[in-house]
C-alpha cells in the first residue's frame, strides 16, 4: 500500500488530473495495489486487517478516495470518478468476500484433519447378551416346523415308566431298555408309581395324543437323561426335539417329504438324504435318517486328501431315528389304528448344533464359559 | 455279529462284493458298522437290532441277501444216517430229559456222541472263530461256537461221563441257590432262573441259556459228549441276565428270541461237525422234549393297507417274491387273483419261527417296504389341516429373553443333576428334593431344588477360568418332591459378578452392585406391571428368608400379592464354601405368575394422552432419620393426594461429611403436571409447603433446601 499512500492522500487537482484520461492509470495503479496484496489475507486475523485497510469505513483506502478524489472534485471529474470507484469498489469488495470463504473452507479443513475421529478405535462397548447356542437351534428348527402347521407342546421331564416306556410300545424287559439306561428317582416308601427321568421327549405324543383328536401335528422341545458317563459325545443330559404327526391320510411318503423339507431348511438345498430301515419300538416301519456329511460335501475324503473324520469316510452322517407311529401306539390312546396313521421323530438338537457349528465337544454346552456363549451372538 | 464274507458265500449266492452287499444291507436294515478285508478275507460288521435275532447268525444274513438279490438260499450241508430219527433211537437210552419249568425251557434236545478225542481245532475251524472274534478252546467247544455263527442258535455241551443217573432236569431256580460257572465265578441266583441240573435235580449243572456250568465243563479228558440245544423264553433269559449281570453270546441269542425250530437242526448240525473234527460214535437218534410247540401263525396283507400305510405301491411279483424270500410263504387268497396289481389284493402269509417280531400286517408291510427300498417311496410335503400354535408362553418368554439379552445377560443352560451339599445350601427348609435313586456319582446326586444352585456353580466355571465378568441367566426348571408326586416348576434364574462396566476408552470401570441387579430386575418387571420389592417374605410364601443371601443386601420380589422369589448378594459363608472370592449377585424369579401377569399386563394397557402443558419439577433436600426408606417418602408425599403430582423419585442420597450420625440425606425429587393449564409458581409453592410440612411431621425430617 506504500505505494499510493502518497497519491490517495493528495486531492486529484494536487496531483495535477484534471480529466478522464489522467484518472484512469491512477485507478489502475490503486487497482494493481490491491491484486498484489490480497494474498497478504491468509487467515482469518490478516484477513480482517485486510478488510479493515481496504474497506475501513474511516482509513479504509476505498474511504480516503472518496474523501480526497471524490468529494473535492469538480461537478463534471465528479462523475468519472463516481463511476471508476463504484467499479473499484466492486472488485474490491468481491475479491475480499471471495478470500473470506477460501481461508473458512481452508479453516475448517485443517481443523478436520486435526479432529477426525480414528475409526479404527472402538466406540463405547455396552454390555449386551446373548442366547444360548442351544437355544438358538431349538428356535430355528421350532420356526421351520411351525411353518409347516407343527403346535408347539411340552412335557415333563420326570415321568411314570408307563408314558417313557409302556405306552410307547416298549413293555418291560424289552432288549431297547437296555440301550436307554435310566435315572430313577428315590422315592418315599410305598410310592405308588416309579418316577424316572424321560429317556426321549416321546412320552409327549402319548401326553398330546390323549388330549385331542387326530388331526395332531406337534413338536416337542426338552431336555431328556440318559444315565450314559459323560465324555466328548455324551452327555446324561441332552436336548431333543420330539415330532408327531397323526392324521387320516399321512403316508411314509408324507413323512419323508416333511424330514426332507427340514433337512433342506436347516442344512442348506445342497444336503442330500437318505432313510436306512431301523427299528424303534414305537415306529414302523422305523428309520434312521441320514444326510450327506456337510464336512466333505458326502465325498468321504476331507479336505486334506485323508479320510473325513467326521463321517469316518462314510459320506454320510446319521442325523436321528424315526418312522411311522407302530400301531399299537395308538391302542394306549384310544386312536383306532384301522383308521389313522402318523409319524414321529426325535431330533437331538445338541449333535445337529456340533454338527452345523463343528463343536467337538458336547460339554461345553453346559459349562457355560463366557467365552464361549460370546462366539454364538 | 461279524459276517464273514466266504461264510456266507456257503449259504447263498452274493452277486455283489462285500463291499456293495455292505452297502445294499446298510439299506435295507441290517446297520453296517464297516467291512475289513483282513486274512480272512472280508469280513462285515453287522450291527443287527434287538428285534432281528435271526440275523445273528450267517444263515440269517443269507436270507436277507436272498431276499435282497432274489437268489435262492441253499440247503443246509447234508447230514449222515446216524442222525437219523430226528427223535428216539438209541440216544433215548443214554440220556433222560426231564422239563419241569416249561415257561421257561420250550425245547431241550440232547444227543450223546461216544469216544471223542478233545484236542485243538483244525485250522479252518479256529480261522472261521477268529474272524468273528471268537477265541479258540478246544475242537468240541468250537464246535458249538461255530453253530452258533452259522445257525445263529447257541448250543452246549457237557462231559456226559460228570451227568449224574444220565438224566436232565430243567427247572425253575430257588433263591439264593448257587452254582459255579465254567468261567469259574460261583453265582448266586434268582428265583425264577432257569437252570439246567442232573441226576435227581439237586445239582446245578448249567444256567440255562446264559453259561454252563463248571463241574461238567468239556475238558481235554473228556471221552463222551452230551449236545444240549435248547429254547429258553427271552424275557426270562433277559431277566436272569441283567440279575446276574452276566451277558453272554448265548443270552443275548436267546435273549432276543431264539429260533425253536433251528434247536434241532442245530444239534444235529453240530453232531456232524463234531464227528468230522473230534471223531467219535453217534448214538442215533436225540432226546427232543418240546413242550413248547406252536403252530405257525397266520397274518394276512392287502394292498390297501399298505398303500394306506407307505402312500406308493409295490408289484404283486415283488411282493411275493420279497415275502417268500423271507419265509413268510405268501398265498393270494382274494377272489381277484387273476388281475395283478388289484387294489382288492389280499395275501395271507405264515410266520416263520425264526420271525418272531413279524406277527402283524404291519410287521409284514415294513418287510415289503424295506426290502423294496425306501428311496423308492416319493417324498412330499403333506399341507396342514390347521393353524400352528405356539407354547402359551412363548411370546412372554421371548420378551423376557429379549429383555435380558438387553441388558447385557447371556443365557445358559445347565444340567439339573447337581450333588445334594450343593443344593442343600440353596433349598428353602421344608422342600423334599427329588434325588436320583441310581446317580453316576455323588456330584449328580439330586435333581436340584432352585435355579440358583447351578446359576452359581457357572459363575463358579468362569471365575475358576479367569472370566471374571460374567452376567448370566437361565431359563430352566427347579425339581422337587411333594410326597410322592414330582413338582417342575419355571424360573428364572440370574447370577452377576464382576464389573457392571469395564474400564474402556471413554468410561471408567464400575462394578456391578446391588442396585445394578435391582435395576435390571426392574426393567423385567415392567414387563408385567412392575415388581414390588419387600425386606420380608411374605407370611405363607413360597420364600422362606434365603440364607444364602447376604442379610443387608437381599429383597424378596412381588408382583401384586404373588412372592415370585428372591434377589440378593451371595452371603459371604456360602461364597466361602464355593470359593467364590469376588461379589456375586444372584435372584431367582418363578416364571409362571411372570408370564401370566405379562399377558395380563399387556392386554390391560392402554394409551395415555400426552400432557399439553409443561412439568415443573421440584428437589427437595431431606434430612432424614436412618431407618426412614424413600418408600416412606414417595408414600407420604402421594398421601397428600395432589393430583398434580406426576412422579416421585429419588435424586441423590449421601451419608457421612457434614449429616450428623443417625440421619441421612435424600433428594426427592418431585414433578408436577397438571392436564388443565401450566401451573403457576403459586400453586407450585402451595403444594411444595404442604409437602415439606407432611415430610417434616409425619417422617420427622430436616429441609435442608429446597430447589
Ligand atoms: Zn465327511
Amino acid at each position: 500500500m506504500k505505494s499510493i499512500e502518497t497519491s490517495i492522500s493528495k486531492k486529484l487537482s494536487e496531483l495535477g488530473v484534471a480529466d478522464a484520461e489522467g484518472l484512469a492509470p491512477l485507478f489502475a495503479e490503486v487497482r494493481a495495489c490491491f491484486d498484489a496484496e490480497l494474498a497478504v489475507a491468509s487467515d482469518e486475523g490478516s484477513w480482517k486487517l485486510f478488510r479493515d485497510a481496504w474497506l475501513g469505513r474511516k482509513a479504509g483506502v476505498l474511504a480516503l478516495i472518496t474523501d480526497n478524489w471524490l468529494k473535492p472534485a469538480s461537478p463534471e471529474l465528479k462523475r468519472v470518478v463516481g463511476a471508476a470507484l463504484n467499479e473499484l469498489r466492486g472488485h474490491v469488495e468481491a475479491k475480499i468476500e471471495e478470500r473470506r470463504v477460501a481461508i473458512e473452507l481452508g479453516a475448517e479443513s485443517s481443523a478436520a484433519a486435526r479432529d477426525a475421529v480414528d475409526l479404527s478405535l472402538p466406540g463405547v462397548v455396552r454390555p449386551i447378551g446373548s442366547r444360548h447356542l442351544v437355544r438358538q437351534v431349538f428356535q430355528e428348527i421350532e420356526d421351520i416346523f411351525v411353518s409347516i402347521g407343527f403346535s408347539v407342546v411340552e412335557g415333563p421331564e420326570i415321568e411314570t415308566p408307563y408314558y417313557n416306556f409302556e405306552a410307547l410300545n416298549i413293555p418291560e424287559h424289552h432288549p431297547v431298555r437296555d440301550d436307554m439306561d435310566t435315572f430313577y428317582l428315590e422315592l418315599p416308601k410305598g410310592a405308588a408309581s416309579p418316577l424316572l427321568l424321560r429317556t426321549h421327549t416321546s412320552p409327549v405324543q402319548i401326553r398330546t395324543m390323549e388330549k385331542m383328536q387326530p388331526p395332531v401335528r406337534v413338536i416337542v422341545p426338552g431336555k431328556v437323561y440318559r444315565r450314559d458317563n459323560p465324555d466328548a459325545t455324551h452327555s446324561f443330559a441332552f436336548h431333543q426335539i420330539e415330532g408327531l404327526a397323526v392324521d387320516t391320510d399321512i403316508t411314509f411318503c408324507d413323512f419323508t417329504g416333511t424330514i426332507e423339507y427340514f433337512v433342506r431348511q436347516f442344512f442348506g438345498a445342497s444336503v442330500k438324504t437318505r432313510f436306512r430301515p431301523s427299528y424303534f419300538p414305537f415306529t414302523e416301519p422305523s428309520v434312521e435318517f441320514d444326510v450327506s456329511c456337510p464336512f466333505c460335501g458326502g465325498s468321504g475324503t476331507a479336505a486334506s486328501g485323508g479320510v473325513c473324520g467326521k463321517c469316518k469316510g462314510a459320506g454320510w452322517i446319521e442325523l436321528f431315528g424315526a418312522g411311522m407311529v407302530d400301531p399299537a401306539v395308538y391302542g394306549f390312546v384310544n386312536y383306532d389304528a384301522k383308521k389313522v396313521s402318523g409319524f414321529a421323530f426325535g431330533i437331538g438338537i445338541d449333535r445337529l448344533a456340533m454338527l452345523k457349528y463343528g463343536i467337538d465337544d458336547i460339554q461345553v454346552f453346559f459349562q457355560n464359559d463366557v467365552r464361549f456363549l460370546r462366539q454364538f451372538p | 455279529m461279524k459276517v464273514v464274507y466266504d461264510w456266507l458265500k456257503e449259504f447263498v449266492d452274493v452277486p455283489v462284493s462285500a463291499e456293495e452287499l455292505a452297502s445294499r444291507l446298510a439299506l435295507t436294515g441290517t446297520n453296517i458298522g464297516g467291512v475289513e478285508n483282513g486274512p480272512h478275507g472280508a469280513v462285515i460288521d453287522a450291527e443287527v437290532t434287538s428285534n432281528r435275532p435271526d440275523c445273528l447268525g450267517h444263515l440269517g444274513i443269507a436270507r436277507e441277501v436272498s431276499a435282497i438279490y432274489k437268489t435262492a438260499l441253499k440247503k443246509l450241508p447234508s447230514t449222515t444216517g446216524k442222525l437219523e430219527p430226528a427223535v428216539g433211537g438209541d440216544a433215548l437210552q443214554k440220556v433222560r430229559v426231564d422239563i419241569q419249568a416249561p415257561e421257561l425251557c420250550g425245547r431241550f434236545t440232547a444227543r450223546v456222541i461216544r469216544g471223542v478225542k478233545i484236542q485243538p481245532s483244525p485250522q479252518w475251524l479256529k480261522e472261521r472263530l477268529e474272524a468273528c472274534g471268537v477265541a479258540s478252546i478246544n475242537n468240541v467247544v468250537d464246535v458249538s461256537n461255530y453253530v452258533m455263527l452259522e445257525l445263529g442258535h447257541p448250543l452246549h455241551s457237557f462231559d456226559y461221563d460228570k451227568i449224574r443217573d444220565q438224566r436232565i432236569v430243567v427247572r425253575r431256580a430257588s433263591a439264593q441257590e448257587k452254582t459255579r460257572t465254567l468261567d469259574g465265578v460261583e453265582r448266586v441266583l434268582d428265583a425264577g432262573t432257569a437252570v439246567v441240573c442232573d441226576g435227581d435235580g439237586s445239582r446245578v449243572v448249567g444256567i440255562g441259556g446264559i453259561m454252563g456250568g463248571a463241574d461238567t465243563e468239556i475238558s481235554f479228558a473228556t471221552k463222551n459228549v452230551l449236545i444240549e440245544c435248547a429254547w429258553f423264553d427271552p424275557i426270562a433269559i433277559r431277566r436272569a441276565a441283567r440279575a446276574l449281570r452276566l451277558h453272554t453270546e448265548a443270552s443275548t441269542r436267546f435273549g432276543r428270541g431264539a429260533d425253536p425250530e433251528m434247536a434241532g437242526a442245530a444239534s444235529r448240525r453240530s453232531a456232524e461237525l463234531i464227528l468230522q473234527v473230534a471223531g467219535g460214535e453217534l448214538q442215533n437218534g436225540a432226546v427232543d422234549e418240546y413242550p413248547g410247540k406252536q403252530a405257525a401263525r397266520k397274518i394276512r396283507v392287502t394292498r390297501t393297507e399298505f398303500l394306506r400305510v407307505m402312500g406308493a405301491d409295490v408289484s404283486d411279483k415283488e411282493l411275493e417274491a420279497t415275502l417268500g424270500a423271507l419265509g413268510f410263504a405268501p398265498v393270494r387268497i382274494d377272489d381277484h387273483r387273476g388281475a395283478a396289481g388289484s387294489l382288492l389284493a389280499a395275501w395271507e402269509c405264515a410266520q416263520p419261527s425264526w420271525r418272531a417280531d413279524v406277527e402283524r400286517e404291519i410287521d409284514l408291510i415294513e418287510e415289503i417296504a424295506r426290502i423294496h427300498g425306501l428311496d423308492k417311496f416319493p417324498p412330499r410335503l403333506p399341507a396342514a389341516r390347521a393353524g400352528a400354535v405356539r407354547l402359551p408362553h412363548f411370546e412372554a418368554e421371548a420378551r423376557l429373553r429379549e429383555r435380558l439379552i438387553g441388558l447385557g445377560y447371556r443365557e445358559i443352560l445347565t444340567i439339573p443333576h447337581v450333588a445334594e451339599e450343593r443344593d442343600e445350601l440353596f433349598r428353602p427348609s421344608g422342600v423334599a428334593p427329588a434325588r436320583l435313586a441310581n446317580p453316576l456319582s455323588e456330584e449328580a446326586g439330586v435333581l436340584r431344588s432352585t435355579g440358583t444352585v447351578s446359576m452359581a456353580a457357572s459363575l463358579e466355571w468362569n471365575l475358576n477360568h479367569s472370566q471374571r465378568n460374567a452376567r448370566l441367566f437361565e431359563i430352566g426348571r427347579q425339581y422337587r418332591l411333594v410326597g410322592e408326586e414330582s413338582v417342575e416348576t419355571r424360573v428364572l434364574s440370574i447370577g452377576a459378578t464382576g464389573e457392571a462396566r469395564e474400564q474402556g476408552l471413554y468410561d471408567g470401570a464400575r462394578d456391578f452392585t446391588f442396585a445394578d441387579l435391582k435395576g435390571d430386575l426392574d426393567a423385567i418387571g415392567m414387563l408385567a406391571g412392575g415388581f414390588r420389592w419387600e425386606a420380608k417374605a411374605s407370611d405363607g410364601g413360597n420364600h422362606a428368608e434365603p440364607e444364602w443371601l447376604n442379610p443387608a443386601k437381599r429383597g424378596h420380589i412381588f408382583l401384586g400379592k404373588e412372592d415370585l422369589g428372591v434377589a440378593g448378594q451371595l452371603s459371604r459363608r456360602v461364597a466361602d464354601k464355593l470359593k467364590l472370592r469376588q461379589e456375586v449377585f444372584l435372584a431367582e424369579l418363578a416364571l409362571g405368575p411372570f408370564y401370566c401377569a405379562y399377558y395380563g399386563t399387556k392386554n390391560a394397557r392402554r394409551y395415555e394422552p400426552l400432557p399439553r402443558f409443561p412439568a415443573v419439577e421440584r428437589d427437595f433436600s431431606l434430612l432424614l432419620p436412618e431407618g426412614v426408606h424413600f418408600s416412606a417418602v414417595a408414600e407420604a408425599i402421594r398421601a397428600l393426594a395432589i393430583r398434580e403430582i406426576a412422579a416421585v423419585e429419588a435424586g441423590d442420597l449421601f451419608r457421612g461429611r457434614n449429616v450428623p450420625a443417625g440421619k441421612y440425606s435424600l433428594l426427592a425429587r418431585v414433578k408436577f403436571q397438571s392436564h388443565e393449564g401450566t401451573l403457576t409458581d403459586a400453586q407450585i409453592g402451595e403444594f411444595s409447603a404442604k409437602i415439606v410440612a407432611a415430610l417434616t411431621t409425619q417422617l420427622g425430617a430436616q429441609l435442608r433446601a429446597s430447589v
